[in-house]
């Protein structure tokens, strides 16, 4: 059987986002999206993840960034950390941390779809050159990421696996831990890939420094719609996703 | 049609040096019995670096291994990648005409690319570039194997003038395939006068769809070697019993293991945006992108388990999507015991091959078609 994780989640507990259950559902119009993938070493690989998710070989880290010239809460930029995984035999990103820069968006990502998200201040800036983001926090830069030398492709070619957010889920049973499935659909305007370029990555300020990038992978940006849709299932983070998956939400 | 059987050498963890040995003794014991049942094809793959899912990485020393074993079972050389980062295209001739030789000329050429990043992203082959340098392997080797010298100036590989040698017994050169995942191959296969080896278990009417536009387009294809392998087949799993429904709990066991194990392979496609993988290679339909995570792979129509019956019934609707053959997995991550792949072999073969056997086909012969 392929590897499983062995995360003892009980740690990542202590400050998990608390998720309330609900149909909620989130379209933002217009987002450039900085997608940067890099290898990272196979050391305790299992140790990464919870035992509901498998670990892909090789291991791959994400650098998400959402920069949203507008939505409900004001314009907002998201930069998400995850971890390539398999949970049962679906693809998905465990996501480890991510920062915000916006308050309110903050409080409606953790709150409805369990997103592990600090405050930092954030750049998404795109040119004719290259795309690049950067993370800060305290002053201190934690992330300087760049897609290099963009070349126009589809957005077919782009994929964003489903993440998996470890939380807490307040329902009528209590409060209990859960990974929560967050499905997201992109509908593209344009699409671009390049080479991957970190600068800067500070692994402990993501809250893992075992996370260290070593083989650069693939980098792409788009600019899109983005729709996250209500959450439809959440797993049990200690058993494999094919016994411990629940169907959640109105028709569950 | 024909029936092959299909080699992935999966181990399962814990690996021991006795697993792996065991592994491919029991594959071995396996094409000894499939040469002297009267199976037509062993094909073995060639993957690098997929923990558990396949071990099998020299397949020409494996092969080599079943060819010395064997005496009439044609020995499938696939999917050879052709990716120059993996090997250079001088050493596939080579190694490909040694194994014709010593197969006394039995060797069947298949040709593919890799899918996955595993793979590619460990010999840092661009996977941009692979359907290019596949398309230049396969028109190098004929001629590999048919000039008395060769020479070339391309894009994946240049080399002045020299005899690549040995030569392989078939003459004019051993029949090739090419692997078809992604939507499309199947017309590069029909274009280059190559057979269609599908490797992904579909909807009948989605491979009828395929087959057609094969069959159709190889008409009138420019044959990238001397003959045209006019042939499609297909890969099934199999798993026959007199008890129907024991036969297809061990077959939806090897199926599901290994629809599970091929799930968790990085993709290409999935980690690097490319034109070049416009599907997920192996199995996509398995692993679609949302829905539940406890959901179990799922099976598809036409799985050739069950009776002796069942399983006929199952090839007759594959030969009516105009397949001409089928490679049976039957064995995957030793979920099943030995014995019983084996009594499988043997009961396919007494009551079920029998009613597919047509008489020979006539040898190839130049410029014709096979």
């Amino acid at each position: 059987m392929p590897l499983a994780g062995s995360l003892d989640i009980r740690s990542l507990l202590e400050d998990a986002p608390t998720v309330t259950m609900s149909d909620r559902e989130l379209h933002v119009d217009d987002v450039d999206i900085l997608q940067v993938l890099y290898e990272i070493g196979f050391a305790d690989l299992e140790s990464l993840l919870p035992p509901a998710l498998n670990p892909t070989i090789p291991p791959v880290i994400t650098f998400l960034a959402y920069r949203a010239r507008e939505s409900a809460f004001g314009p907002f930029s998201l930069v998400q950390l995850r971890l390539s995984a398999r949970a049962g035999v679906r693809p998905r990103a465990f996501l480890v941390s991510a920062f915000c820069d916006n308050p309110a968006a903050t409080e409606e990502l953790s709150t409805f779809w369990g997103y592990r998200i600090h405050p930092g201040g954030i750049q998404l800036r795109r040119f004719h050159d290259r795309v690049e983001c950067s993370v800060v926090v305290d002053r201190r830069p934690i992330l300087e990421v760049a897609l290099v030398d963009p070349q126009p492709i589809t957005g077919h070619d782009v994929q964003y696996p489903p993440g998996m957010h470890l939380a807490r889920v307040e329902d009528a049973q209590g409060v209990r831990p859960r990974l929560v499935q967050v499905d997201t659909e992109y509908e593209f305007r344009r699409a671009d890939r390049g080479r991957p370029e970190l600068l800067t990555f500070s692994p402990e300020a993501w809250g893992n420094d075992r996370l260290v990038p070593t083989e650069p992978v693939s980098a792409s940006f788009a600019a899109c719609t983005v729709d996250i849709g209500a959450l439809r299932y959440v797993c049990n983070p200690d058993l494999p996703a094919s016994e411990g998956t629940e169907r959640v939400g109105p028709s569950s | 049609m024909e029936f092959g059987i299909f080699m992935e050498l999966s181990v399962p963890r814990p690996w021991t040096p006795a697993s792996e040995r065991q592994v491919y003794a029991n594959a071995l014991e396996q094409v000894r019995l499939a040469d002297e049942l009267g199976f037509d094809y062993v094909w073995a793959v060639e993957h690098h670096f997929l923990e558990e899912y396949s071990h099998c990485s020299a397949p020409d020393l494996f092969l080599t291994a079943c060819a010395m074993q064997t005496s009439r079972i044609r020995i499938g050389h696939g999917i050879v990648p052709c990716v120059p980062q993996y090997q250079s295209p001088i050493r596939v001739a080579e190694r490909a005409a040694v194994l014709d030789i010593l197969s006394d000329g039995r060797l069947e050429m298949g040709t593919g690319r890799s899918a996955t990043w595993t793979e590619l992203g460990g010999f840092r082959a661009d996977p941009d570039e692979t359907k290019k340098t596949w398309d230049e392997f396969v028109r190098v080797l004929p001629k590999m194997w048919m000039q008395e010298r060769f020479s070339w100036e391309g894009r994946a590989f240049s080399m002045p003038e020299r005899a690549i040698l040995p030569k392989p017994v078939q003459k004019p050169h051993p029949p090739m395939w090419v692997a078809v995942t992604s939507p499309g191959t199947e017309i590069d296969a029909a274009d280059r006068g190559l057979g269609c080896l599908g490797l992904q278990p579909g909807g009948f009417s989605e491979s009828e769809k395929k087959v057609n536009s094969y069959r159709a387009r190889i008409e009138n294809c420019d044959p990238v070697g001397a003959f045209v392998n006019n042939k499609v087949h297909t890969v099934n799993f199999l798993s026959c019993a007199e008890d129907g429904d024991h036969a297809r709990r061990s077959g939806l066991k090897v199926a599901s293991m290994f629809s599970y194990m091929a799930s968790q392979l990085l993709s290409a496609k999935e980690v690097l945006p490319t034109h070049s993988y416009p599907s997920a290679g192996l199995l996509p339909a398995l692993r679609r992108e949302s829905g539940s995570p406890g959901d179990a792979a799922k099976s598809f129509k036409g799985v050739t388990m069950g009776t002796p019956d069942d399983v006929a019934g199952a090839i007759r609707q594959w030969e009516a999507v105009g397949f001409d053959g089928i490679n049976f997995i039957h064995q995957f991550m030793e979920v099943v015991p030995q014995q019983y792949v084996l009594d499988s072999m043997r009961l396919f073969a007494e009551e079920v091959m029998p009613q597919f056997k047509v008489a020979p086909k006539s040898e190839p012969v130049a410029a014709g078609v096979r």
